[in-house]
């Protein structure tokens, strides 16, 4: 397949998987919306609106986190109950462009959230490089977590395991760590065990792009989460089974 | 020229006792409609998705299209499309988003997939539904779906794993007589069905598996021919029993009652008996449904007899 059928293929999964979805049912959207705007909410009402920034930074990682395992279920049910990558597989369509094209569609479900979010960073003051800084730590750790989606979905038996799994992973990554909330509180003993999660690193990197201080070195932060992303999508390359044996 | 060939195919599945496929061996010809005949679990799915290469097999070779379908998969994956068993339509999408995203996805440019996707709804009478929830057809319009997704793709080959499971007659016939138009394009279909009519309707050429094995082969009348002492069937409805029925053919039960398969004269002489203890008796040829019975359920009480 050239790299203009390539294209089409890539636009037509994440067309029809993605942004045709939304658009028909858009309660889609606002179940990606609903348990970090909520925890969001939460802690805005429950602080007289001082926590608001960490808020805003645990609901940016957590709905990126949210999108990249959402992925997981999605494989799940289109290998499982639909049978759709059974026809992909057998099609010219590449494992890769697959892959990107199911992520890049369920991206699409959480583009107003994203949008959303930034706009309420950029009122809180963030400068433009902060915003870069926190789109560029959106996008690793959309991969990271994107990938441990794929790993997941390629053990689960049935889709509603998959679904299951991804949701307690969700929570577990996005609600029990320091993403709601400074990895400082947390008692000594538990910090080197918060700080090896990746939902650590993002959130206390947006933490420190709001203007909260960083409670986190940034360079280590970086690091970390390049180095997860590295990890995840090794584990995947090697875990991901396109031609069953 | 021919679109499809196999040869020692095996496949041991992880946790199977038993091969799923058993040194199957099988040429099937370019531009024809190929039949794979099996009961449940005996082979077809597993076939079908190592030629499609989904599959890897455990030993054996399967070309396909002249591309070996393990070593040239990518090259193979070009030329060929699937409609999956059991395969399902994908919420929230119409038949016309799914039959668009059969094609789009293989690279498919947005005016001429736009149009074939036209066609394809018209092919399986889906143009009333063609922007509708797929949520919300029947069974049978989901299935046809399905089956739209492949028909007017550029594939030179289709597998269709039980394309007519659950429809009803109407309807299998809607998807025999598109199978047939894309014969006369010029494409090779290989399905599996478990329906004997369909088999003996659209085939060229169809084999009988059984565990994973070649049970017989051939156009279906040369496999019907293949039992040729057995030409005629007849049911028995009263009167006879099965150790007395053994004297005038080969016996089967179906549903309680006993067949016997047959040639002209056995069938007479069972005639005459029958007349003369004023039994209840029905004749007609054989089908292929008859043979079918007659070569798995040799094979069942082979396996039974010997194990």
């Amino acid at each position: 397949m050239g790299a203009r059928k390539t294209l089409r293929s890539l636009w037509a999964i994440m067309y029809y998987l993605g942004f045709t979805p939304m658009i028909r049912n858009p309660l889609f959207m606002a179940f990606v919306f609903s348990t970090p705007f909520t925890l969001l909410f939460i802690l805005f009402v429950a602080s007289n609106g001082t926590a608001l920034p960490y808020g805003l930074a645990g609901a940016l990682t957590m709905i990126t986190t949210e999108l990249g395992l959402f992925v997981g279920t999605d494989l799940a049910s289109y290998k499982l109950q639909n049978r759709f990558q059974d026809m992909v597989v057998a099609s010219p369509v590449s494992p890769l462009i697959y892959m990107f094209g199911v992520a890049l569609s369920e991206l699409i479900f959480g583009a107003p959230a994203l949008i959303i979010l930034f706009g309420l960073i950029a009122g809180q003051g963030a400068s433009l490089a902060a915003l870069v800084s926190c789109l560029g730590v959106v996008i690793l750790l959309w991969v990271t977590t994107t990938s441990l989606g794929f790993f997941f979905s390629a053990y689960a038996p049935n889709t509603q395991n998959a679904f299951i799994i991804n949701g307690f992973i969700t929570t577990m990554l996005s609600v029990l760590p320091p993403v709601y909330y400074s990895v400082n509180v947390l008692p000594p003993y538990l910090v080197p065990l918060a700080v090896v999660i990746p939902t650590t690193e993002a959130s206390s990197l947006f933490q420190g792009a709001i203007g909260l201080g960083y409670s986190i070195e940034p360079a280590w932060g970086f690091g970390a989460l390049l180095a997860a992303t590295f990890i995840m999508l090794l584990a995947v390359s090697f875990r991901m089974k396109w031609r069953e044996s | 020229m021919k679109a499809l060939t196999a040869r020692g195919l095996t496949k041991v599945y992880r946790k199977g006792k038993q091969p799923a496929l058993d040194s199957l061996d099988l040429e099937i010809e370019s531009g024809q409609i190929f039949t794979m005949l099996g009961r449940n679990g005996a082979g077809k799915t597993t076939f079908l998705r190592i030629a499609s290469t989904q599959l890897l097999p455990t030993s054996g070779s399967v070309t396909v299209l002249g591309l070996d379908a393990v070593k040239e998969a990518k090259a193979l994956r070009e030329r060929i499309a699937i409609a999956p068993q059991e395969a399902e339509t994908i919420y929230p999408l119409t038949p016309r988003d799914h039959v668009l995203l059969g094609l789009r996805m293989r690279g498919m440019e947005k005016e001429e997939a736009a149009k074939r996707a036209r066609e394809a709804l018209e092919d399986l009478e889906l143009t009333d539904v063609a922007d509708t929830n797929s949520d919300w057809l029947s069974g049978g319009l989901k299935q046809r779906v399905i089956v739209a997704m492949v028909v007017r793709t550029d594939a030179d080959l289709i597998f269709l794993d039980e394309p007519t499971i659950g429809l009803d007659p109407v309807n299998r016939r809607r998807v025999w007589d598109q199978l047939t138009r894309l014969k006369r394009t010029g494409k090779t279909i290989i399905l599996t069905t478990h329906y004997m009519d369909e088999a003996e309707a659209l085939s060229d050429s169809l084999v009988i598996i059984n565990k994973g094995k070649v049970m017989a082969a051939g156009t279906p009348r040369s496999v019907k021919a293949a039992v040729t002492s057995r030409t005629t069937r007849v049911d028995v409805f009263d009167s006879f029993d099965r150790s007395e029925l053994g004297a005038f053919g080969h016996v089967v039960t179906i549903a309680g009652r006993y067949r016997v398969l047959t040639d002209a004269s056995g069938a007479r002489r069972l005639g005459d008996e029958a007349v003369a203890r004023n039994a209840s008796i029905a004749i007609s040829p054989v089908t292929l449904d008859d043979v079918f019975v007659d070569i798995v359920g040799e094979a069942e009480r082979e396996g039974e007899n010997g194990s």
